[in-house]
Formats: C-alpha cells, sequence, structure tokens
C-alpha cells in the first residue's frame, strides 16, 4: 500500500470531502432539472432526457469523478431508463463491431507482447540503427511510432520504458539536467502519440469514432482508407516533433557505447526467436494485411475475432497470459459511449443542440472541421480522448448533416486530433511516463507540447485541405 | 504523615525509585515471577513497584495486610491502597499451547504485547546496557508468535477487560522499516478484529514513509524511545541505537511522527536516572516543542550492575517531574492519551505535585467506557480522513 498523510487541518478535509456529495447531490439535482423542465421547441421529451444523460456524463467524465467505464455503465443504466431507447436497443449496441474490434486489438496486442516479439523488434532496432547518439534517437523516436501503428501506443510507451530508462543510466545521463536524457524520453513520448494516430491500431479511440459514426449514420470508414489520410499528417509531425527536439535540446553526449551493451546484454537475454514469436508475428503480419484488404468485406471485428481464435486454436497464447493485457474498463467505456452516441442522435437530441448552439456560429464546413478539430486537441489535453470523442462526435455528427457535410470528414476532425497529446503528462500516459523518468519536467512537457498541439492542428487542416481532396475526400 | 504518603505522584515516584519490602504471602504470590507488584495507591494511582531487585531489600516501605485491606507503611505512617487483581488470562495458554503471560503483560491501561522477543542489538553486541533483556535471543531461543497467537491473546485481554490497549512493542532488526513490516500483519489483524487502539513501540524507521505506513495500518500512537536525551551519554549507553539509527534521526522521526499522529500519541521514553536531571530537563522540552510526550520511567538497577547517577532521589527526580508536567502543559500536549500506566509516572499524574487540581472534565471522560469507545472512534475518523492512497482506481485514458 502506497499511502500519504493529509497533514492539512482536520476541518479543511472534511469541507474538501464534503464536496464530493455535495458534487453528487448538486449533479444530480441537476439533472433531474433538465428532465423536467418544459421541453422546449424542437426537441422531444426522449431528446431532453438523452441531453440530461449526455450533460451528466459530460460533466462525470470531463471531472473524472468515477472511472470513466463507471460513467458509460451508468449512462447505459439511465438510457432505457429515461425511455429514451428501449433496453433491448441500448444492450445490443453494445454487442457493436467496435467493441469486438477493440477486444480482439487487445489480446494481438497481448500476444505479440507476451511472446516477447515486440520486445525483440525494439532491441533489435536498436542495435541496428543506434549507432551514434543522434541514430539511436532517431531508432527511439521512429521505432516508437512505427510500433504504435501496430499496437495500442500505452502499450508501446509502457514497454519501450524500461529499455529507454536503461539506456540512460549506461550513458550516464543526470535527471533534469541532461539534454540527451530529456530527447529520448520526449522521443518515446512524441513517437508513442504521433505514431498512434497513424492506424486504427495505436489506440481505441479511432475504433470508438467508427463505431459511433457506424451506428449513428451506417457510413463507416476502412482501414486502409483511413491510414492513407493520415499518413501525411503523421509523416509531418514526425519531421517536426524530431526538428524542434533537437532545437530545444542539442545532443550533449558524444557516444552511445555503453547503451549499446545494454542492448546486448537484453537481446542475448531473450535467446533464440522461439516459435511462439515467429507464428505470432505471422499471425500479426497476416491480421494486418486482411485489415488493410479485406476490411470492408469481413468486418474489422471480424478479422481481429478470427485471429484471436487462430492464436487459441494453435495454443499460442494462454488465456490467462493476455488477461492482464485486455482493459476492460475501457471495453465498457466504448460500449456505454456509443449507445449515448446513439441515442442522442436517435432521440433528435444531437441535430437540436446544433441548431441551437454550434450552428450558429459555424457555419460552413470548413468552419465546422477546423473548430471541432481545435476543441478535440484542446479537450484530450486535459481529459481521455475516448470521453473526447464521446462528447463531441454525436454533436458533430448531428451538425454535418444539418450542413449536407459527410459525417466521415468530422469523425476525422474529431479523431486523429482526439490521439494528439502532447503537453501535459495527464494527457495520455505516454506522456506521464516520461515525465516519470525524471528527465523531462511538467515544464518541459508543457513548453514543447503548445508548440506541437499548434504545429499539429495545422499541420492537420493543411493536409485536410490539400492532401484529402487529391485522394476524394474533402469538405 | 510520611514525607511522601500523603501525595500519590511523589509516591509513586518514591516507591518506583526505592521499591517495596513484602510479609504477606498473598502479594508475594502476586510478585512471583513478575518485575514488580501493581498496586492501586489513593486518587487511583496506580504504580508497579519493584520487590525482587536487591536494591529493594532497604526500601522504607512494607506493604502489609490488616483484614482484607492492604496498607502501605513507610514505619510512621500508612496509606491505604488496593492489590491490582492478577489478569486470569495469565493463567490461561492460546490454542497452541502458549500461557498468554509469555505474550502479553499489562501494565494498567494497556496491555504490551511483544510478537518477537527477539532484538539484533544484542546479536551484534551493541545493546543498551541498562535492558534487562527482555528481547536477549539467547533467553527467548528466537520465538515469533504467530499472528493468530496474537489475536487470540489480544482477544482474551479485551473480553478480560484487563485493558483497553493493546501496545506492541518490538526490538531492533536490521532493515530500513524500524520493524513495521514485520508488525503489519499484527496490526493488521487486530484492528480487524477489535474495536481497540494500538499502540506500536518500534524503533524509528529511515524513512518518513514508513511513519506514514505506521499511521495508515492503524496504529492509534506511536513510541520511539529515545531514552537518553544527553548525546555522548546516549552513544555510550545505547551504542546499538547511536551507532544503527543515531540520535538525530530519533529526533527527526518523532517530530514527523508528531505531525502525523494525533496531539499526544507520540511518545518517548527518557529514563530518569542514566543521566543528569538539567539533562532530562533538555530533552523533556526538546520533546515537547514537537508535540511528542516525554514518557520519564525509572532506572531499576540490577543486581549485576548498576549504571544510575549518584546520588539518584526522590528530592532530585520531583523536579524534574515537576518541569514535564509545566512542560507538556505549556505546549498544549494533550494527556489522555499517555495515563494509567503502572511502569511510569505520566504527566497526569504529576498534575497533583504541581497544583491541587484533578484534571478536567474531558480526563474523566476518556477514561470512561464510553470515552474510550469514543476515542477508538475518533481516531478510526481520523485516519480515514487524513490517509490517501496513493494508488486510487486509475481510468485509462
Amino acid at each position: 500500500m502506497a499511502v500519504e498523510i493529509d497533514t492539512r487541518p482536520i476541518w479543511l478535509i472534511l469541507a474538501l470531502r464534503a464536496l464530493r456529495p455535495v458534487f453528487f447531490a448538486v449533479l444530480g439535482l441537476v439533472f433531474i432539472f433538465v428532465v423536467q423542465m418544459p421541453t422546449p421547441d424542437g426537441l422531444t421529451q426522449a431528446g431532453q432526457n438523452a441531453i440530461a444523460v449526455f450533460l451528466l456524463c459530460l460533466v462525470l467524465w470531463i471531472t473524472n469523478a468515477v472511472p470513466l467505464a463507471i460513467t458509460s455503465l451508468f449512462a447505459i443504466v439511465l438510457v432505457p431508463m429515461l425511455g429514451i431507447l428501449s433496453n433491448k436497443d441500448t444492450y445490443a449496441l453494445f454487442g457493436n463491431e467496435a467493441v469486438f474490434f477493440i477486444l480482439g486489438a487487445f489480446i494481438l496486442a497481448g500476444a505479440v507482447m507476451h511472446s516477447g516479439l515486440s520486445n525483440r523488434i525494439a532491441l533489435g532496432i536498436m542495435q541496428r540503427y543506434g549507432g551514434s547518439p543522434k541514430k539511436l534517437l532517431l531508432s527511439i523516436f521512429l521505432l516508437a511510432a512505427v510500433l504504435s501503428f501496430f499496437m495500442s501506443e500505452h502499450a508501446v510507451a509502457a514497454m519501450l520504458f524500461p529499455i529507454v530508462l536503461e539506456i540512460s543510466k549506461a550513458l550516464g545521463l543526470k535527471p533534469g539536467s541532461s539534454n540527451y536524457g530529456k530527447l529520448i524520453f520526449f522521443s518515446l513520448a512524441w513517437g508513442c502519440v504521433i505514431g498512434g494516430v497513424a492506424t486504427f491500431l495505436g489506440g481505441a479511440r479511432v475504433p470508438l469514432a467508427i463505431g459511433i459514426l457506424k451506428e449513428t449514420t451506417g457510413d463507416t470508414i476502412g482501414f486502409l482508407e483511413y491510414t492513407v489520410a493520415v499518413m501525411p499528417l503523421v509523416i509531418i509531425m514526425l519531421f517536426v516533433g524530431y526538428f524542434l527536439l533537437t532545437r530545444f535540446y542539442p545532443i550533449d553526449i558524444t557516444g552511445v557505447e555503453s547503451a549499446h551493451e545494454i542492448i546486448a546484454k537484453r537481446i542475448k537475454g531473450l535467446g533464440k526467436v522461439s516459435f511462439s514469436e515467429y507464428a505470432v508475428g505471422f499471425v500479426l503480419a497476416l491480421t494486418i494485411a486482411a485489415w488493410m484488404f479485406m476490411g470492408r468485406q469481413l468486418g474489422l471485428a471480424a478479422i481481429a475475432l478470427s485471429s484471436v481464435v487462430v492464436l487459441f486454436v494453435f495454443r499460442l497464447v494462454r488465456w490467462k497470459d493476455i488477461e492482464e493485457y485486455v482493459n476492460w474498463g475501457i471495453i465498457l467505456m466504448y460500449g456505454g459511449a456509443i449507445i449515448l452516441g446513439t441515442a442522442l442522435d436517435k432521440s433528435g437530441a444531437a441535430k437540436w443542440i446544433v441548431s441551437e448552439s454550434v450552428g450558429q456560429w459555424a457555419g460552413s464546413p470548413w468552419a465546422v472541421f477546423a473548430i471541432f478539430s481545435l476543441l478535440a486537441i484542446l479537450m484530450t489535453e486535459a481529459m481521455s480522448n475516448a470521453a473526447v470523442i464521446a462528447v463531441l462526435l454525436p454533436v458533430s455528427i448531428g451538425l454535418a448533416q444539418s450542413l449536407s457535410m459527410d459525417p466521415t470528414l468530422v469523425t476525422f476532425a474529431i479523431a486523429v486530433p482526439a490521439g494528439l497529446a502532447f503537453m501535459f503528462p495527464m494527457s495520455t500516459p505516454a506522456n506521464a511516463i516520461a515525465v516519470s523518468s525524471n528527465y523531462v519536467t511538467v515544464r518541459d512537457m508543457t513548453k514543447g507540447g503548445i508548440i506541437m498541439c499548434v504545429v499539429a492542428w495545422a499541420v492537420f487542416n493543411l493536409v485536410a485541405a490539400f492532401w484529402w481532396p487529391l485522394i476524394g475526400m474533402g469538405y | 504523615m510520611g514525607k511522601y504518603l500523603d501525595n500519590p505522584a511523589s509516591l509513586k515516584i518514591d516507591l518506583m525509585l526505592r521499591g517495596i519490602r513484602m510479609e504477606d504471602p498473598v502479594v508475594k504470590a502476586w510478585a512471583c515471577g513478575s518485575s514488580g507488584v501493581d498496586i492501586l495507591l489513593p486518587q487511583d494511582t496506580l504504580v508497579n513497584i519493584p520487590c525482587r531487585e536487591s536494591f529493594t531489600k532497604g526500601s522504607p516501605y512494607l506493604i502489609k495486610r490488616r483484614g482484607e485491606r492492604y496498607f502501605i507503611t513507610d514505619g510512621k505512617s500508612e496509606v491505604p491502597v488496593k492489590l491490582v487483581q492478577r489478569p486470569a488470562f495469565y493463567g490461561k495458554t492460546t490454542s497452541t499451547g502458549v500461557p498468554f503471560s509469555d505474550i502479553a503483560t499489562v501494565h494498567g491501561s494497556y496491555t504490551v504485547v511483544t510478537p518477537s522477543k527477539r532484538c539484533d542489538f544484542f546479536n551484534r553486541s551493541i545493546e543498551c546496557k541498562y535492558c534487562a533483556g527482555n528481547f536477549n535471543v539467547e533467553g527467548a531461543s528466537d520465538r515469533v508468535f504467530s499472528v493468530d497467537e496474537v489475536v487470540e491473546t489480544a482477544e482474551a485481554v479485551l473480553k478480560e477487560g484487563a485493558s483497553k490497549i493493546i501496545y506492541l512493542s518490538i526490538g531492533f532488526s536490521p532493515g530500513d522499516d524500524g520493524g513495521i513490516e514485520f508488525l503489519r500483519p499484527y496490526i493488521t489483524a487486530i484492528k480487524k478484529n477489535f474495536n481497540c487502539l494500538v499502540a506500536v513501540e518500534a524503533l524509528p524507521p529511515k524513512q518518513n514513509r514508513w511513519i506514514d505506513e505506521t499511521y495508515a495500518l492503524g496504529a492509534d500512537s506511536v513510541l520511539y524511545n529515545l531514552e537518553i536525551f544527553d548525546k555522548e551519554l546516549f552513544e555510550i549507553i545505547c551504542p546499538g541505537r547511536a551507532a544503527q539509527i543515531g540520535r538525530k534521526r530519533y529526533l527527526e522521526a518523532l517530530e514527523y511522527a508528531a505531525r502525523i499522529f494525533p496531539n499526544g500519541t507520540v511518545a518517548s521514553h527518557l529514563i530518569v536516572g542514566l543521566e543528569p536531571p538539567g539533562s532530562t530537563c533538555m530533552g523533556i522540552d526538546c520533546l515537547t516543542e514537537m508535540g511528542v510526550v516525554p514518557v520519564l520511567p525509572i532506572y531499576r538497577p540490577s543486581s549485576e550492575k548498576d549504571l544510575s547517577i549518584s546520588p539518584l532521589t526522590t528530592e532530585i527526580i520531583i523536579p524534574v517531574y515537576k518541569h514535564l508536567y509545566k512542560a507538556v502543559t505549556k505546549r498544549k500536549v494533550n494527556l489522555n492519551w499517555v495515563r494509567d500506566i503502572s511502569m511510569v509516572t505520566t504527566p497526569a499524574e504529576i498534575r497533583g505535585l504541581v497544583d491541587e487540581s484533578k484534571g478536567g472534565l474531558m480526563e474523566s471522560f476518556y477514561k470512561s467506557r464510553l470515552g474510550m469507545k469514543t476515542a477508538w472512534g475518533l481516531s478510526s475518523l481520523r485516519r480515514k480522513l487524513r490517509v490517501v492512497d496513493k494508488d486510487p482506481d486509475g481510468s485509462e485514458h
């Protein structure tokens, strides 16, 4: 048990503790008030109830007063209870393809990590390409990014952290003062963040966004289609990130021989490539190929789950091995978010919100895209990227429909920036991991993060404006 | 009346210093195998009087029986006293056959439970010079009582109402935690099973986080016994404590603990008689300044060694106790926790030496059954409010 003793005066602690019940009581009263107030013109009672549930979840997601998954469960309870959707429809939405795609992706990533394949690839690349301080830095940056194409960025950061920490110790880098120490941990964090938006696999937020899109409009986005649309942003941000980092923190070491010894030692410790590494690698490669070329026909979730079945049929992994890699909380959260998004859409609440608020000042598709992507990139710095999607996407899809704009575009406008969290440790676990090393301070992260955030938003809008029309997209 | 017989506080000090002679077979039987005999003096002042050590043979005090009543006399006059009933559980054993009296000793309002008789200072020949060998590894043959045995003992103590506070005490063991990791299962089990207060006597841990852990685990009071304030005497008499922990760390840990634990629940022994009174007074000032309650046991020389300062008389040490009372009241240190202990004269008892008041309403309340329950409830509530789990239920971003 890790504990801390709060030594503030007891009256102050009591007052602060009382805030929580008071907060929930006020929240409950506001919720009841919104449900009971006269229904405005153009809104049905079900829509009003959906807005009440949406506001409740919005506050709980933003404040994190209860875990995200529990807020989602609350939404699942309230939606049928208030007559917004039937019980049957509500719980059926939990069987959404996106939820099962996420589950399959977690299990696949778990199998890859458990087999040791991801670790071996990481160490192998560092040994092969990290011959000088500059090359080692670049290999960490690109490795974090590229691995995040295929696995959750959080998992990549957690996997690479001990290796990078050991390298920093082997090089004798002093926490707080070493530029190279800052560089390699920033590379780890930013590499994961940038690479995490490249495919559906970098985080579960894109599947969530697509799940909401599909439930509300019936449209979807293909695996390859998404990656082709986003890849220029990823490439440009990798260049910008590397450029900014090396300008902010010039490399202050001359050799990396000791780091190589550590990497070599770790590779030696892994032994020879095992059969399960080969086999899991093969299944993963096959799965990605299927997602890219047969995703629309077979369905992403079906491909992911088929691969999972293959892993178990050939005993490449055991259930207890991958159980720790499956984040059931996030699966519950996503299921609830999809239900809430659908409830807002089906009840007409999303359209009403748009017509009464955002619609007044977001009159053109371009403005909608710019505003929602800006909101998403700012909100994700302070709250869960999944919550950003759950909050913004149903409303923005409603707005897109009212402007006769392709809803897939606003899905991009929110899903992609929601992953670009550079500023704070709480923005994303990769940032938190970098700061926990003590080489990168919160101040360092905020300073660099603000610039990255602004550049990322601008580049994303430029890519949407100039690249997407070339591939048949665009507003 | 005799010189000290008219004042229970001064009589307690004089009795502890000089001991008592016994004639009555009942009292002799009581004291058999014990460190002393527990007597209730007037004004409910509880004292454990040395009666077996050789120095007691010259004591002016004699305990005698007249009918069913007991008296202490100094030859000129006498005061009525009561012989404290020997706890019934002393005669019983745990389910594993260990006599409860091997595990626990009642000292008035608290019962000392010693889960392990080990003190590694003995293994390294750096034990405290005054130590009577309670923790001598040779004598105790490394016996560690199990959590179940200790819980059974605590149950027996509390069921009988022998005392209301379980006082867990251990000797030195190597490590940074001061022995808290060892005590963790005992504290947790006692707190889980009984609504009682728990005090912990241990060695100061190397890092303050262990003090946080001690409080979070459920300890309501903590004692890090410095024993001797004088720096040089501390190094000579307590070589183990000086070398392995250091006087500076003792004071740091006590100061930190006083910020974490409730007012009046952090205490430290300063043995009277092993250093000059002036030095003890300086120690009292230093500890009370931090909010720590100095507890002043009187040194009991054994027949083999006598480390006491000379002359050591009641006239010399009473001013030290008066100084203690004035210091704790000046610093507003709560006196309700450290009270009614037979082995030491507590600050609350010294009130009778300084003024005629008998303590406030609160003091009487906390001595009552309801008061103890209230103390337990408040202590538990305070812990609930102050302890913050640093690993809260996190959510994935």
